[in-house]
């Protein structure tokens, strides 16, 4: 944005431009004296100026909260969330994933938490009234394969798993069709992945929810323990890109983090009062740019419904702007992750 | 006598007045245009300008009260009252809340209670004074993306019911039909910024803004620090760039009596072999606010430190998060293995656990 194009007095323009000031987000970066000094306005001149910039910049007039809370503002907490798939684990998030920033999902290996995301990917696909976003999902692999098979069963399994839908609209979407895939092997490939490649996908329309699977493998596994610094930098700046991203298309983004053993006598990683001996997975750096982040834990014993038997594991939350430190039981099973309510018999 | 040096001129022309001689803008306001731009050695045009700008006696923000002092009585009178924190605690730690005319930072790692205790305090301005509160409005600036409006209802639904709970006077009963979660939604103003331009922007319209809606007492900045932890190349530009924050909204503080809140991060920092955590942002920065609040964790209990304060003296004070809101710690989240949610699961224990945080209702009000 240039300073020609400002309504403001020509005589201030010419002196700005005199003053060699290069665009206008610039003006912002001095205070009221400095520019006085710089362009020989008076204080008045200055501050009409500064004005008209943050005025540029600051196109959307405040709202009240009551206006947010009625859903008048579309652009930001409209009161949707995207449905886990499941009443129970709803229940915890207080109706589902907040349709915008970034979730961490943290957990140990074999706690379920690429089973979670996929879920997520098939219920972002329901229309609005049935807890989804009515479009589809972007799943980015850089630990495993993505596990097409067990996709393509929770696929078939939908009907069951969502019983409160009716049959016609579920059969009605076409599920595998709406889940895109990137694989990412190295650090230089996620970010160009979600630097260039993500915007072209999503620019589309077509794309309401992006999955990273996960932060953790590459960060840990490309930098050695004495580059800290550099890792936090890089970390800083794929942080930077996905809330870009969530920013500009209104998209939830689901982080993926695996675990890492807290030190003993460790008084930095005071995390409260968990009783987990693990915390998640990249440190400091990366918990200040989370939202919301949740943990799995894989419990000893098993729980049953009907005929089928998964392992015992539990949903929590760490912390959430909106919700209580709060928790649920729940297992894999083959249409899906289930909370678990009375009909789950749980045994130890 | 208002003295040329600190009036609302463009530096330049000063210099020429000085040196022609003219020490006040009386002298200058006395003389024809004409005289004024051969004796001052202006152009005509320059003239006129600097006649027009004093006879309107332009009072531009953070120009206004140039060269008056006040005695420090007049200031003491001028102390205005704090907002409570809904954790007696806390208000005690801090003499009576959070001050209006201050600038207060509240740093924490996440999950601490930082967006919770902001929107408290955004709650609780609103209180009616018959209440013992400021019966103001609030502004909430979101850099995070964290303000939840379901968690707002919340808050602003508990604090009602609180004040309808209390012995009433008829003045006050009185005050509380007008004391509804809508009344306390509709003037809470919520302002989003994606990054550090549009906040720096923001910033420069909100002295206007506190002028339009003069009953704003509180403005909260969630996070100040996050738009700013990221791509800066030269730190010597964010810190620059800080500074001049810091200014603007100390100004905004004491022109506009107002309670500035910001959040800020933490961060490790290598200190003598070994790591810790300290507020982000840089050494620096921590001089900026008139207090700095740190919330942590200490062996199960979440504690809020003062430490630094020019009035209160260094204190640790426990305080618990609950459906509520912002409240003193319970006796269930002091022992060391309690918690304030239990997190063993599910319905039952969720009911415990409200009302039993249902039954230690907060002691908020100070004066009465």
């Amino acid at each position: 944005m240039s300073i020609e194009q400002l309504e403001l007095n020509p005589r201030i323009i010419k002196a700005v431009n005199n003053a060699n000031i290069g665009v206008a987000r610039d003006i912002l970066k001095f205070s009221g004296p400095d520019l006085q000094r710089l362009t020989r306005l008076s204080a008045s001149d200055v501050h009409h100026l500064q004005t008209a910039v943050a005025a540029l910049f600051c196109k959307k007039t405040p709202v009240s909260a009551l206006q947010l809370y009625r859903g008048e503002c579309p652009e930001w907490d409209c009161g949707l969330r995207v449905s886990l798939g499941c009443p129970v684990l709803d229940g915890v998030l207080r109706g589902g994933l907040l349709p915008w920033g970034l979730t961490e999902l943290a957990g140990p290996s074999g706690a379920g938490k690429s089973q979670l995301a996929m879920q997520l990917c098939l219920s972002v696909q329901y229309p609005v009234q049935y807890g989804g976003l009515g479009s589809g999902a972007l799943y980015i692999c850089t630990e495993d394969s993505f596990p097409i098979r067990r996709l393509k069963q929770l696929q078939n399994e939908q009907p069951s798993l969502r019983s409160d839908v009716p049959p016609d609209v579920v059969s009605s979407i076409c599920f595998s069709d709406n889940i895109y895939v990137e694989h990412a092997a190295d650090l230089g490939a996620l970010m160009a992945c979600v630097s260039q490649r993500v915007p072209v996908l999503l620019a589309q329309g077509r794309v309401r929810l992006l999955v990273v699977d996960s932060v953790a493998a590459l960060f840990r596994s490309e930098f050695q323990a004495d580059q800290g610094l550099e890792r936090s930098r890089h970390l800083t700046a794929f942080a930077t890109a996905l809330h870009k991203l969530s920013a500009s298309y209104q998209l939830p983004i689901l982080c993926v983090n695996q675990v890492t053993d807290v030190m003993e006598g460790d008084s930095n990683h005071d995390a409260g009062p968990v009783d987990s001996k693990v915390v998640p997975a990249l440190g400091m750096a990366w918990a200040n740019q989370v939202m919301v982040r949740l943990m799995v834990t894989r419990l000893p014993g098993a729980v049953s419904m009907g005929t089928q038997s998964s392992a015992r594991r539990r949903l929590e939350v760490v912390f959430a702007p909106h919700l209580a430190r709060d928790s649920c039981l729940f297992g894999v099973w083959r249409e899906g992750t289930r909370g678990c309510s009375n009909s789950i018999l749980v045994l130890y | 006598m208002k003295p040329v040096s600190a009036s609302p001129l463009s530096p330049s022309v000063k210099v020429k007045l000085l040196n022609a001689g003219f020490l006040t803008s009386e002298e200058l306001l006395q003389l024809k245009p004409l005289q004024l731009s051969k004796e001052g050695g202006l152009s005509l045009e320059e003239a006129l300008e600097v006649q027009q700008i004093l006879r309107e006696g332009v009072d531009l923000p953070g120009e206004g009260g140039a060269g008056l002092g006040s005695t420090a009585l007049e200031l003491l009178q001028q102390e205005e009252r704090s907002i409570v924190t809904f954790c007696s605690s806390l208000d005690a730690a801090l003499g009576g809340g959070v001050p209006v005319g201050k600038t207060t930072e509240l740093c924490g790692t996440p999950g601490m209670g930082k967006t919770q205790l902001c929107l408290q305090l955004c709650i609780d301005v609103q209180i009616p004074e018959c209440f013992g509160g400021l019966g103001g409005e609030a502004v909430f600036v979101d850099t995070e993306g964290s303000l939840v409006a379901q968690r707002v209802a919340d808050m602003a639904q508990a604090a009602v019911q609180h004040c309808c709970l209390q012995d009433q006077d008829a003045e006050q009963r009185d005050a509380l039909k007008d004391f509804t979660t809508e009344s306390l939604l509709g003037h809470l103003y919520l302002m989003r910024c994606h990054d550090y331009v549009e906040l720096l922007a923001q910033v420069q319209l909100l002295p206007d803004f506190l002028v339009k809606n003069p009953k704003v007492r509180l403005l909260v900045i969630d996070s100040l620090a996050f738009p700013f932890r990221r791509h800066f190349e030269d730190l010597s530009v964010r810190t620059r760039l800080l500074s001049g924050l810091a200014q603007q909204l100390i100004r905004m503080a004491s022109q506009h009596r107002v309670a500035v809140v910001w959040t800020n991060q933490m961060t490790s920092q290598l200190r003598g072999g070994q790591w810790e955590l300290v507020p982000a942002l840089g050494e620096s920065w921590g001089h900026s606010a008139t207090q700095r609040l740190l919330l942590h964790w200490s062996g199960g209990r979440r504690l809020a430190s003062v430490f630094k304060s020019p009035s209160q003296s260094e204190s640790s004070v426990a305080y618990s998060v609950t459906r509520e809101g912002f409240r003193d710690a319970g006796p269930l989240a002091s022992s060391p293995s309690g918690r304030e949610q239990d997190s063993s699961s599910q319905s039952e224990s969720r009911q415990v656990s409200s009302s039993q945080s249902g039954s230690k209702r907060p002691r908020t009000q100070e004066g009465q």
